[in-house]
């Protein structure tokens, strides 16, 4: 059969890491998959080298725009690491909370995209709408939506006072209420068990061999989560479970993720219980030499860090690695053998950059290089078309 | 399994190989492997161990470069990390990624940044570099600065140096 070579990407204005996939088909089957990172390399690792400890959460802030808590918590817990400081209580409950917050928003934002790749405009209206509150619940608390740079090594930079804990009730009263809510709307729903059962596969071997983290591999049954096997901040004084799905597929993923959400409401409600006035803040001297490794689990998987430092002000060494970096060469095992109508979706369960899909040419026709330039729209249309067919057949 | 028997198991499975097992506390054990048996060891933490590699480390130093590989062993929480080498100027090191596929992209990246050659490596190919980036030029190596070898810069690094000196 005639082959055809896609290629994907790579930049779009509204994606936050552009990359570029070359997919090749066989009539609607994808065969082959091949990815190319760091279309925009901003040398992270090297600036950090120039800048002191005190300077880099901030820095590190910026690396990803929703995971701006978990990777600075990654690198204070290196440093926590190489010099051995133990961060007050009321310091550990904060760091939970605002990771948690963090966690709610960036499924639900997943949740809503997700939904509207595959037709279901009402699903990506409804978890934006959802999820709004619990930014601006975040940014009343700490007084950013987003990148909130509340953490330093030895603990956080800003308290919460003690009388905005009861808005933080609130707020989960209003969120746990709407996902129960849209958690039983997508488990329920016949045709969406239909459309996201089945495609894109990650098995549990899979998984396992391409070193995958967070909901990616726990929707493929492998039972790992940084909050429990090494717990941080303050995962070890609560009560709450890790959810495993053992299906591989979009619709596992779905669910795991849900789930989550309404286990992170469940961790901030403890939090906001527990949590009693104190100190937020342990001095740190200096640094001595020697490495940190710090692991957390962000809401895509486990970021990881590892800092070496000679005793100066400087690390010497800095090395980041965020969660998509490994969940994305699972795509090789995941997308091969589906439709074509189905790669977006594979690719979006893993939750990477949405919108690499942007443009796509299609040859045709290699010999006379004649091309067809498919663009986002045309690709959701094949995704929406799809829906519909289902949902006829029901 | 606590921390003893973990350190023990170590001592027995890796102990024929490694230079020195050093836990630096209860959480971060590091291993020295010399390079002729990091495929080895690295089979053993992932098979044996059921470690699951998070990324690798490449970091200069005076007379070679170092490779740190890091496992998670999510069943008792600690981050075992092996530590080999490639000797300056060659720098060669077996590819990991002809065993374990997780490793492949990190493995292109230290190759692009650190020039570690990768043996065996099943796609050598770019990963993080420009495709017109010169041959030979890494930069995350000490020794390399975009401003002092102006010459040996890239194009589009010249074009915006000479933009921003000029009166």
């Amino acid at each position: 059969m005639k082959r055809t070579v896609i290629p994907i990407g790579p930049f779009h204005p509204i994606q936050e890491e552009p990359e570029f996939f070359q997919l090749t088909v066989e009539g609607e089957t994808v065969v082959d998959v091949d990815v190319r990172l760091s279309c925009n390399h901003r040398g992270i690792e090297r600036l950090c080298q120039d800048l002191t400890y005190d300077q880099i959460p901030f820095l590190l802030a910026r690396i990803c725009g929703i995971c701006s808590a978990s990777h600075p918590m990654a690198f204070c817990q290196a440093c926590e690491d190489l010099c051995g400081v133990e961060t007050p209580p009321r310091g550990l409950y904060l760091r939970s909370i605002i990771c948690e917050l963090e966690r709610i928003h960036s499924h639900l934002l997943w949740v809503g995209l997700a939904g509207h790749f595959i037709g279901y405009n009402t699903v990506f209206m409804w978890a934006w709408k959802y999820r709004e509150p619990v930014l601006e619940l975040l940014e009343r608390l700490i007084g950013n939506r987003n990148n909130y740079e509340n953490f330093c090594v030895g603990g956080c930079r800003r308290d919460i006072p003690q009388e905005k804990l009861p808005e933080i009730t609130e707020v989960m009263d209003e969120v746990q209420g709407n996902v129960e809510m849209l958690t039983k709307a997508v488990l329920d729903d016949p045709i969406l068990k239909v459309r996201l059962g089945g495609i894109g596969i990650l098995t549990y071997e899979q998984a396992r061999q391409w070193c995958a983290t967070g909901p990616t591999t726990r929707g493929s049954g492998v039972d790992i989560d940084v909050r429990r096997d090494e717990p941080y901040a303050a995962y070890n004084l609560l009560d709450w479970q890790v959810h495993v799905q053992p299906a591989g597929d979009v619709f596992a993923k779905t669910v795991v993720r849900l789930l989550e959400v309404l286990e992170a409401v469940k961790i901030i409600r403890q939090c906001v219980d527990q949590i009693e006035p104190g100190e937020i803040r342990a001095e740190v001297r200096e640094m001595p030499q020697g490495e940190g490794i710090g692991h957390a689990e962000a809401p895509r998987g486990e970021t990881f860090h590892y800092v070496c430092s000679d005793g100066t002000n400087y690390p010497i060494r800095y090395k980041v690695r965020a969660p998509t970096y490994v969940n994305l060469p699972s795509f090789k095992s995941s997308v091969i053998g589906q439709e074509l109508a189905d790669a977006m979706l594979t690719v979006a369960a893993m939750d990477p950059c949405y919108s690499c899909t942007e443009r796509v040419a299609v040859v045709r026709n290699r010999r006379h290089s004649k091309k067809e330039i498919l663009d986002q729209r045309t690709l959701m249309k094949l995704s929406w078309e799809k829906t519909e067919r289902i949902r006829k057949n029901i | 399994m606590n921390n003893e028997e973990l350190l023990s198991t170590l001592q027995g499975k890796l102990g024929q190989f490694a230079v020195e097992i050093v836990p630096r506390n209860p959480k971060r054990i590091y291993i020295d492997v010399p390079p002729e048996h990091s495929i080895a060891a690295n089979r053993i933490c992932f098979e044996e161990l059921q470690g699951r590699l998070t990324t690798a480390t490449g970091r200069d130093t005076p007379h070679r470069i170092e490779v740190l590989y890091h496992y998670c062993l999510d069943s008792c929480g600690v981050v075992v990390t092996l530590r080999t080498w490639a000797e300056k100027p060659e720098c060669t090191l077996d590819s990991l990624a002809a065993v374990l596929p997780g490793a492949n992209f990190i493995e292109r990246e230290i190759q692009d940044l650190l020039g570690v050659k990768f043996r065996n490596h099943p796609d050598p190919r770019r990963l993080i570099l420009a495709d017109n980036w010169p041959q030979g030029v890494y930069p995350l190596r000490r020794d390399f600065s975009a401003r002092r070898k102006r010459n040996e810069t890239p194009e589009f690094l010249r074009e915006l140096t000479q933009e921003v000196t000029s009166p």
